[in-house]
């Protein structure tokens, strides 16, 4: 579904602050399964998901999805893509402050052109798959980290997309809400989307949900891994 | 004279638009040369992602270069007073050998670099950058012309001496002028309404037949480029005339005074409008189209049609009031 060829990212080419995340990464990321990456910090997860993600691009390297070439799409192209494609879970949830849950859940829809009244139904019904709808006209900065972090699932989820990327989603989670957040994911895969997170939480990346776990070191894929 | 605001926002543009030009054209070399779709390499990559950074900046500054002709005309006309014997713009063009040249490569320049923003507008219209070698070879050709307008137009605010004695433009476009403008204006009026008036009723015909069939793009292209150069020369036979109420003045420019409402403006407006989205059918017909614009180039091509003979139309209308209301007839000329 997902294929990388020779994918590097270097930061500040040419300068002294020289900066190699990835080098040369060739990898195939199936549908339908959750893909874990693993790796320390520095070691290109980030970029790796922003560029997969259509957020960034490579410095060199061209990134197939579902046999489309999206590295080199013109701006307006990339940004469709992601839209469609794309749903984002962010390290630090990247909620807006001052609007409510159901007025962040609903941001990503503006763009498409859907009529207000049908983005406003989809978003409580996303809110109350999550079991957060009770919360969806509180502001998201009364919110605990639990439902700060379902109110972005429900943003991620707000286009439909066929693949979730999370960064570190349980980063500032205990134990508990971090078992809560994987039966979210749990579902979500039964329901046949793709998922692809950042993580060194080794209740993530053991967790059964998991079908596969790529290991990164300095930029470089040091384990495929095995798809479960 | 450098020292009128107009000037210096004219000069600054065109050296602004003519040096980003440059810059342009240098990157349009590297594509010519070395673009490659297929690769992944870190130069294909970096000209990706320049060639739509230019290609933006380009579009701002290419719209800036068409209403300077507009501004150019305008200039020419706002500082006539300063020349002895000029009575409108036609005069102070001609107080040097700069200010013809530097018009008609002005309207050059209007007319490349429309088309060159209707290939960038399709071309941005498909993901993979179907267009590219096309848009970057025709900017090369526009880089040219810019540099030697910059030029001219350097050559023309720079050299205008105050104390020249120039021809106004009863002398310029008159009938017994010897120049070409002079050839314009003795044509046969009758004769000349019945040819603008035929060709335009054509050319909306072949539109007409373009839109419900979407065949024959390029002769309603033509249709509408020879119509474009047809309905200056009626400007200069019998519509302005009809402006001034006075069958020997057949200045192009004076329309653009206050005295006539500047109707000069709207005229040419809607005149360059209908030409160019007409020339651009034609253009957008010539091109090798990819799978990617297949279905969207017919589209675009059915707009500029519209939007062409929406031009001619309001161009007639505009043309046409003063003949039809007002008491001056131009029968016998």
């Amino acid at each position: 579904m997902i294929e990388l060829l020779q994918v590097s990212k270097i930061f500040n080419a040419g300068k002294p602050n020289t900066f190699t995340a990835l080098q040369e990464i060739d990898l195939t990321i199936e549908a339908n399964r959750v893909t874990v990456f693993k790796g320390p910090s520095g070691s290109g997860k980030t970029t790796l998901l922003t560029i997969i993600g259509c957020m960034a691009r490579p410095t060199s390297g061209r990134i197939f999805l579902r046999g489309q070439e999206i590295t080199s799409l013109p701006e307006r192209f990339a940004a469709e893509t992601r839209r469609n494609m794309f749903g984002f879970v962010f390290q630090n949830y990247n909620l807006i402050k001052g609007l409510t849950v159901l007025e962040n859940t609903m941001v990503p829809a503006y763009p498409t052109g859907i009529r207000y009244r049908i983005i406003k139904e989809r978003a409580l019904e996303v809110l109350q798959k999550l079991g957060i709808d009770s919360k969806a006209r509180l502001k998201v900065e009364y919110l605990s980290g639990g439902e700060q972090q379902r109110t972005a699932i429900a943003r991620a989820l707000i286009n439909d997309p066929s693949i979730i990327i999370a960064d570190e989603p349980t980063a500032h989670l205990d134990t508990e809400l971090s078992q809560a957040f994987i039966e979210i994911i749990a579902a979500l895969k039964n329901e046949g989307k793709t998922f692809l997170i950042a993580s060194h939480d080794p209740l993530i990346f053991e967790s059964f949900i998991v079908d596969r776990v790529v290991a990164l070191r300095d930029g470089i894929i040091v384990d495929q891994g095995q798809s479960l | 004279m450098i020292l009128n605001p107009a000037i210096i926002a004219l000069e600054s543009g065109s050296v602004l638009i003519t040096a980003f030009a440059g810059y342009a054209a240098v990157n349009a070399t590297r594509i010519l040369g070395s673009w490659d779709l297929q690769s992944g390499s870190e130069q294909q990559l970096e000209l990706e992602r320049k060639t739509y950074l230019i290609s933006t900046i380009l579009a701002y500054l290419m719209c800036f270069e068409i209403i300077s002709l507009f501004l150019f005309t305008y200039t020419a006309e706002d500082i006539h007073d300063l020349f002895v014997g000029a009575m409108c713009a036609a005069g102070s063009l001609n107080v040097n050998d700069y200010g013809y040249p530097t018009l008609v490569l002005k309207a050059l320049n209007c007319v490349l670099c429309s088309q060159w923003l209707i290939i960038n507008h399709t071309d941005n219209m498909a993901p993979d950058y179907p267009l590219i070698k096309t848009k970057y070879k025709l900017l090369l050709v526009i880089f040219v012309f810019l540099l030697i307008e910059t030029l001219f137009q350097s050559k023309y605010f720079l050299q205008m001496e105050a104390d020249v004695i120039t021809s106004c433009c009863g002398v310029l476009f008159s009938e017994d002028s010897y120049m070409i403008a002079g050839d314009i204006a003795s044509l046969p009026s009758n004769a000349t309404k019945i040819i603008f008036f035929l060709s335009l009723a054509l050319t909306v015909r072949f539109g007409i037949h373009f839109l419900w069939t979407g065949r024959a793009a390029m002769t309603f292209s033509m249709a509408a480029t020879y119509l474009m150069i047809l309905s200056v020369v009626s400007i200069i036979s019998f519509i302005s005339p009809h402006f001034y109420e006075l069958p020997t003045h057949h200045c192009p420019f004076c329309l653009l005074q206050k005295e006539y409402h500047y109707i000069g403006y709207p005229l040419y407006f809607t005149l360059f409008t209908g030409g160019i989205a007409g020339l651009g059918v034609g253009v957008l017909d010539r091109l090798q189209l990819s799978a990617s614009l297949v279905n969207l180039v017919p589209v675009l091509q059915k707009r500029l049609c519209l939007l062409s003979m929406i031009g001619y139309i309001l161009f007639a209308a505009i043309s046409v009031y003063p003949i039809l209301f007002s008491d001056f007839k131009l029968e016998g000329y």
